[in-house]
């Protein structure tokens, strides 16, 4: 049953783009595509030959798959309820982050192989809000070992709920962090608008621009795994221990479902920020998260001075 | 409960750094308001019952309806929509409100006094910091008197971080002081207003020829 988190992270990862689309069409007033439609459409994509620019060289080719890779071991890392994921290790939550960054440095790296000015900006802005966010990860990671006493992505879930009950009230901030990490990482509104068709003012949307055929296809996928691994991460908070596998894979698929549709929800009333007010934007997550881990250092008496 | 509505206005606290929109400002005000009214039922609901509503009214009548209201009008009549002269870019000032937010909770820590709630004392001194940052990084009169008022809500919770029970004459002091304050501050703003068409205190200095 190890493996079984990580097959309804795959499986929710499917429909997780559908559930994002159908609901902003709803909201709109639209029919909209089905829950399916965007799995076609990759499906489409696979069929299809890849095109690459004679500028282009062997890490623009293999990048797509490194960076689906790299998503795809970290899934593995992923625990589901007391189970933990298919790799576990003691601090695996830094080798978490940083598979998460590979995949990142890759596509980045892929955007500059081009030699496009534009890709180059999408780029670099990127690489800043990947920066910024990756405190606001760590110090929750942080506070999460503080609170549950270990160094496991495992056994913060296991044991996250054993000291004090205030620690419920912490992980809604948590749960709210995560959500808006999700946003970042996969270029999502407020900071990057994947409907946008102006080159200027896209971030990741740009980057991908010189992919085609079954790369687009892999990157599309990737995006949607994202989504998967964050919000299965927010669905190990609410995971009830004890409870049967079925009760436990309910709880899991409803999570995925209604972070899909706060996703959506908030794409369709939140407008985007300016480019220039992303960075602080996101560095109101890291200091959001830096209270996060004040509050759970008073909670666990630990005394920085003496 | 109190832990829960204490998180919440320290992260309230880092949004009124990113805030530009006059409006949004009042918002948070309000929310501060609402939180601390939160706070001061759960922490002093043993205390008898015209002292607590006493407090209550303070704190949500005062604090989340009156000065808001009024804060509104004078929006409404100065115009004012958008408030981005402050001196220090808004990633450095969530930076320094951050380290704020850190010294409060070592200062808590170093004084280690079994009278002293860490938590209450904490963010009642970033509070305070904050309000004294953002009078001191804005320009403007109207982001003084929202400073001022951030202070004077991280006092408030600091009274309540010393556990003793806040006695009647110095409940009314605040209150005084406080619709004194907002009061003077609100006529001066709309005399500032009226006399040099904006609000940054930079005008000030012609008054002197």
């Amino acid at each position: 049953m190890i493996a079984w988190g990580t097959i309804l992270t795959i499986v929710s990862s499917l429909i997780f783009p559908g559930i994002v689309i159908k609901t902003k069409a709803t909201l709109e007033g639209r029919k909209g595509p089905g829950l399916l439609q965007p799995l076609f459409d990759i499906g489409r994509l696979l069929r299809k030959g890849s095109v690459y620019s004679l500028t282009t060289s062997l890490i623009f080719q293999i990048a797509p798959v490194i960076y689906l890779a790299s998503v795809v071991v970290a899934v593995f890392f992923i625990p589901f309820g007391e189970a933990p994921g298919l790799l576990s290790f003691e601090c695996d939550f830094v080798f978490f982050a940083y598979l998460m960054a590979i995949g990142k440095f890759v596509m980045i790296i892929a955007a500059m192989d081009t030699g496009s000015g534009f890709e180059g900006m999408g780029a670099n802005r990127e690489a800043l809000y990947s920066m910024l966010v990756e405190p606001a990860f760590f110090i929750l990671m942080g506070s999460m070992a503080l609170l549950s006493k270990s160094i496991t992505l495992h056994d913060f879930y296991t044991n996250l709920y054993s000291g004090s009950h205030l620690t419920y009230l912490l992980v809604v901030v948590g749960i709210f962090l995560l959500i808006e990490i999700m946003l970042v990482e996969n270029s999502r509104l407020p900071v990057d608008d994947p409907k946008t068709h102006l080159e200027l003012t896209m971030v990741h949307e740009v980057m991908v621009l010189d992919h085609s055929g079954f790369d687009m296809a892999v990157i599309h996928y990737t995006t949607g795994l994202k989504f998967a691994l964050f919000s299965a991460l927010i669905a190990n908070f609410l995971i009830p221990a004890g409870a049967s596998l079925v009760v436990q894979s309910i709880v899991f698929l409803v999570v995925q479902g209604g972070c899909a549709i706060v996703i959506g929800i908030s794409e369709s009333f939140r407008a985007r920020n300016k480019m220039s007010k992303n960075p602080q934007w996101i560095l109101t997550l890291s200091a959001t998260a830096l209270i996060v881990f004040l509050a759970s250092l008073i909670l666990t008496h630990k005394f920085i001075l003496p | 409960m109190i832990f829960f509505f204490i998180i919440l206005f320290a992260i309230s606290l880092i949004y009124l750094a990113l805030t530009e929109r006059v409006a949004r400002f009042i918002t948070l005000l309000i929310i501060q308001g609402i939180l601390l009214a939160g706070i001061a039922y759960w922490h002093l609901k043993h205390i008898d019952v015209i002292h607590l509503s006493f407090i209550l009214l303070e704190t949500l009548v005062v604090k989340s309806i009156g000065i808001p209201v009024f804060l509104n009008y004078l929006r409404k009549r100065n115009r004012l929509n958008r408030l981005n002269e402050s001196k220090v870019p808004t990633f450095v000032s969530i930076l320094i409100l951050s380290a704020g937010l850190v010294f409060g909770f070592l200062l808590s820590n170093y004084l280690q006094d079994t009278h002293i709630e860490t938590i209450f004392f904490a963010v009642a001194i970033s509070s305070v910091i904050a309000g004294l940052f953002f009078i001191i990084s804005h320009r403007n009169v109207f982001t003084h008197l929202i400073g001022y008022l951030v202070i004077q809500n991280g006092i408030f919770l600091m009274s309540l971080s010393v556990g003793a029970e806040m006695p009647m004459l110095i409940n009314n002091a605040i209150l005084l002081d406080l619709f004194i304050s907002v009061l003077v501050l609100g006529i001066f703003i709309n005399k500032v207003g009226d006399t040099f068409q904006n609000l940054t205190v930079d005008g000030l200095s012609q008054l002197k020829h």
